[in-house]
C-alpha cells in the first residue's frame, strides 16, 4: 500500500464528503431554522438533476449546457421549494412533528409522481463537460478531474454559507431564529418570510447537489430516497441544525467510506453506518452542538 | 394580515394546482385492454404483474409491449384470444402477492405473467404452485424460479443468472487471467451472478486465484474510492455484478478512472445496446459483457421483422425485456392451439418442451425445468456507438444448467 495510493484515496473520499455535504447542510439548516423534519429535502435533490438533465439536453450537452445547468437547476428547485413552504409547510409549523413528517413524506411521493409524470420513468444519463473528462494521474495517483471540481465547489459552498450567516443581517436573523425563534418575534422580525427564505435557500443547495452529481448517476426515480438516508445520517452526527457539524460528519464519512473500500471492502456497505454508530455513542448529541 | 390573506390565498391555487397534476397522472397509469378477437375462437385472460413505477420501468414497459406485440400477432394469424390485465407490485413481494390473488379470484385469470423482480417472481411463483395457475416469468433472471425453487406451473422465457454467468466464464476461460477481483452491487442478482460466474470459472479453468471481494450499496454516488482501491490491489481482471441501477454510473466511472484501460473489467449487460445508448459520449471501450438479446445481431430476416414490428408499435429498438415478453406470449398462443383449450392442465401439458420460432432461432421450452433454451451472446463494448465488437453467440446447451443439476438442487430443497 503506496503512500500515493493512500493520498489518491483521500482526495476521492473528501470529494465525496463534498457532495454529502453541500446535500446535508440544506437539510440541517433547514432543521435548525424551521425545525422541520424535512424528508422532501430528497425529493428536491432529486429535481436538481432532472431539470438538470432537461436544461442541458436543451443546449445540446457541451459545456455550455453543463455550466447552465448548474446555475438554472438550483434556482428551479429553489423555486419549487418556495412553493411548497408558502403552499403546504406554513400550515404545520405549530402542529407535532408526527404531521410535519407525515406531510413532507406525503410531498416525496408526490413529487415522486410527479417526476415521472414529466421526465417518464427511463434512465437518464448527463455526460461531464469535456474539462472534466478523464482523471489527473500523476505517478500512481489517479483522480477523476470531476471529482477535484466537486473538491473546489465544496469548500466554497461552505465559505459562502460561512460568509451569508456570519456576516450578513439575513443570517443573523437565521442563526438567531435558530436558537430562539420566539425572542425573534418579540423583536418585530418578520419570521414567516425568514422561513420561506431558508426553505428555499435549503431546496437551493438540494438541487445544487442534484446538478452536480447529475453527470456521474443515473438520473432516476429512487434517487431521492437513497441520499435523504444519508443526508440524514450525516445530519444527526454533526448535530441537529449545525452546519459546521454537518461539514465534519460529511468528510468523516466521505473519507471513512474511501479507505472502508480500500482496506476492507467486504465492509463497504455498511461502513457508514458503523461509522454513524460509534460516533452517536461517543457523542450522543452530535459532534457540535446541536441547536435542538 | 393582509399580505397573510394573500398568502393562504395563493396558498389554495398552488393546492388546487397539485391535485389537478395529481389527478392527470393517475390517469396515465390505469392499464388493460384487450386485442382483437381472434377466429379460433379460444379466449383466455392473462394477469400481468409487474413493477410499473420506479426505475424497473425501462425493462417492465419493454417486456409489457413485446408481450402486446405477441398478443396482436397471434390474433392477425387467427390464433387464440388473449386478454390481458395488469397490475403495479411497486417491486413489492406483498403487494405482488395481494394482486395475484385478486388477479385469480376477481379477474377470473386462467394465467399469470410478470415479473422483473426475482422476490416477486419466486413468491408469485408458490402462489401458482399452490393453487394450480401456470405462471410465466418473463422478466426475473433468478436462477432459483426455474431451478431450486422450480414446479410444474412455472416457466421462465429469459435466461436465468446461471446461463449468463456461464456464457462470462468460457468467455473469461479463454482470456490469459488467473488473478481476480469480484464486486458487484449488494443484491441478490449482483451475488447470485458473480458466485455463480466463480464457480463455472473454477471448474473452466483450475488454478484461478480470487484476490478479494467489493460490493457496494445499491444506488451507489460515487465509484471512484472503490475502483482506487481495486487498482490498488493488481488483479488480472475484474469481475462485476452490477445491478441495473448501478450499471451506467459504474461505466462512467470506469472511463472516468480509465480503470478498464488497465485492467479488463466484466460486466454483464454492458455490451446490450440500451446501456450503450444511456451511457453516450462516456463509453469505456474494450469491457468485456455478455448479453441476452441484441436487435442487429444475429442478421436475421425473422430478428430484422421483431425489430421493426416492436419500432413501429414503440417508436424505439426492442431490449431483451421486450424480446421475452414477446416470447412469452407466444409460448402461451402456442400452446392453447397445441392444447386445443384454455383448461390450466392442459396449457401447462402443451408448454411442456413446446417449440417455437422466435426471433432468435428457434427455441423450446426444457420439458424437466420448463427453462426456455435460449442462446446467449458475449462480446465487447466498442468505444462509440451502440453495436458491440466481437460477438459470439453461444447455443444453449453450452450454457444451461443440466437437467440433472436442476433435478439435483430441486431434491436438496
Amino acid at each position: 500500500m503506496s503512500v500515493s495510493m493512500l493520498a489518491s484515496q483521500l482526495l476521492v473520499g473528501l470529494s465525496r464528503g463534498m457532495i454529502y455535504f453541500i446535500v446535508a447542510a440544506g437539510l440541517t439548516l433547514v432543521f435548525g431554522v424551521l425545525r422541520v423534519i424535512n424528508f422532501t429535502h430528497g425529493s428536491f435533490y432529486m429535481l436538481g438533476a432532472f431539470i438538470g438533465y432537461s436544461v442541458a439536453a436543451g443546449i445540446g450537452h457541451g459545456s455550455a449546457g453543463f455550466w447552465l445547468m448548474l446555475v438554472l437547476a438550483p434556482l428551479a428547485v429553489a423555486g419549487i421549494s418556495l412553493l411548497v413552504e408558502r403552499g403546504f409547510l406554513q400550515f404545520v409549523y405549530r402542529r407535532e412533528h408526527l404531521i410535519q413528517v407525515l406531510l413532507t413524506y406525503a410531498l416525496v411521493l408526490i413529487a415522486g409522481d410527479l417526476v415521472k409524470f414529466f421526465w417518464g420513468s427511463q434512465y437518464r444519463s448527463l455526460s461531464t463537460p469535456p474539462i472534466f473528462t478523464g482523471s489527473f494521474a500523476t505517478g500512481s495517483i489517479t483522480v477523476p478531474k470531476y471529482n477535484v471540481f466537486l473538491l473546489l465547489v465544496g469548500p466554497l459552498v461552505a465559505l459562502g454559507l460561512w460568509l451569508f450567516l456570519s456576516h450578513t443581517r439575513f443570517g443573523k436573523i437565521c442563526r438567531a431564529t435558530a436558537t430562539d425563534r420566539e425572542m425573534v418575534d418579540i423583536l418585530g422580525v418578520n419570521s414567516t418570510w425568514i422561513f420561506a427564505a431558508v426553505f428555499a435557500l435549503g431546496g437551493w443547495l438540494a438541487g445544487l447537489g442534484g446538478a452536480l452529481m447529475a453527470p456521474v448517476v443515473n438520473i432516476s426515480l429512487g434517487m431521492d430516497a437513497n441520499t435523504i438516508i444519508y443526508a440524514f445520517l450525516i445530519v444527526v452526527v454533526g448535530g441537529l441544525g449545525n452546519i459546521w457539524g454537518a461539514l465534519i460528519s460529511s468528510l468523516i464519512i466521505g473519507v471513512g467510506e474511501a479507505f472502508g473500500a480500500l482496506f476492507m471492502p467486504d465492509w463497504a456497505v455498511v461502513l457508514p453506518y458503523i461509522i454513524t454508530g460509534v460516533l452517536l455513542i461517543l457523542r450522543p448529541s452530535g459532534l457540535l452542538k446541536s441547536v435542538w | 394580515m393582509r399580505t397573510w390573506r394573500f398568502s393562504r390565498g395563493l396558498s389554495f391555487v398552488m393546492i388546487l394546482v397539485f391535485l389537478l397534476v395529481l389527478v392527470l397522472s393517475g390517469c396515465g397509469t390505469t392499464g388493460g385492454t384487450s386485442a382483437k378477437s381472434g377466429s379460433s375462437g379460444l379466449t383466455i385472460k392473462v394477469g400481468i404483474i409487474d413493477t410499473y413505477t420506479g426505475p424497473p420501468t425501462a425493462y417492465t414497459q419493454d417486456a409489457l409491449d413485446g408481450f402486446k406485440l405477441a398478443v396482436n400477432d397471434i390474433a392477425k394469424e387467427g390464433g387464440p384470444k388473449i386478454e390481458y390485465v395488469t397490475r403495479d407490485d411497486q417491486y413489492k413481494v406483498d403487494q405482488a402477492l395481494s394482486w395475484a390473488k385478486e388477479l385469480v379470484m376477481n379477474e377470473k385469470v386462467d394465467v399469470l405473467a410478470g415479473t422483473i423482480n426475482s422476490a416477486v417472481s419466486l413468491a408469485v411463483s408458490q402462489y401458482a404452485k399452490q393453487n394450480k395457475i401456470p405462471f410465466i416469468n418473463w422478466g426475473a433472471l433468478s436462477d432459483e424460479i426455474t431451478g431450486a425453487k422450480g414446479h410444474r406451473y412455472v416457466f421462465s422465457t429469459p435466461p436465468n443468472t446461471a446461463m449468463i454467468a456461464k456464457t462470462g466464464a468460457i468467455q473469461i476461460s479463454q482470456l490469459p487471467y488467473t488473478k481476480f477481483w469480484l464486486a458487484g452491487s449488494d443484491y441478490e442478482y449482483g451475488h447470485l451472478v458473480v458466485s455463480d460466474f466463480w464457480t463455472d470459472l473454477q471448474k473452466l479453468k483450475p488454478g484461478v486465484q480470487k484476490l478479494g471481494e467489493t460490493w457496494w450499496k445499491i444506488g451507489e454516488p460515487d465509484f471512484t474510492p472503490y475502483l482506487t482501491a481495486i487498482r490498488a490491489a493488481k488483479p488480472d481482471a475484474v469481475i462485476v455484478g452490477a445491478g441495473a441501477a448501478d450499471i451506467i454510473p459504474f461505466m462512467k466511472a470506469l472511463k472516468a478512472t480509465g480503470l478498464s484501460k488497465q485492467i479488463p473489467v466484466w460486466i454483464p449487460q454492458s455490451i446490450d445496446a440500451g446501456t450503450l445508448r444511456a451511457l453516450g459520449n462516456d463509453q469505456p471501450e474494450g469491457v468485456l459483457g455478455t448479453n441476452q438479446y441484441f436487435y442487429y445481431y444475429p442478421d436475421t430476416a425473422a430478428n430484422k421483422q421483431f425489430e421493426q414490428e416492436f419500432k413501429q408499435a414503440t417508436n424505439r429498438e426492442p431490449g431483451f425485456a421486450g424480446l421475452y415478453g414477446y416470447m412469452a406470449g407466444k409460448y402461451l398462443g402456442a400452446a392453447i392451439q397445441k392444447a386445443g383449450s384454455t383448461d390450466r392442465e392442459k396449457i401447462v401439458d402443451a408448454l411442456e418442451g413446446l417449440t417455437l420460432d422466435t426471433p432468435v432461432g428457434q427455441l423450446t421450452m426444457r420439458k424437466e425445468d420448463h427453462q426456455s433454451l435460449d442462446p446467449l451472446f458475449y462480446g465487447k463494448t466498442p468505444g462509440t456507438g451502440v453495436v458491440a465488437n466481437g460477438l459470439v453467440q453461444l447455443s444453449p446447451d453450452k450454457v444451461m444448467p443440466s437437467v440433472e443439476d436442476v433435478m439435483n438442487a430441486r431434491a436438496k430443497k
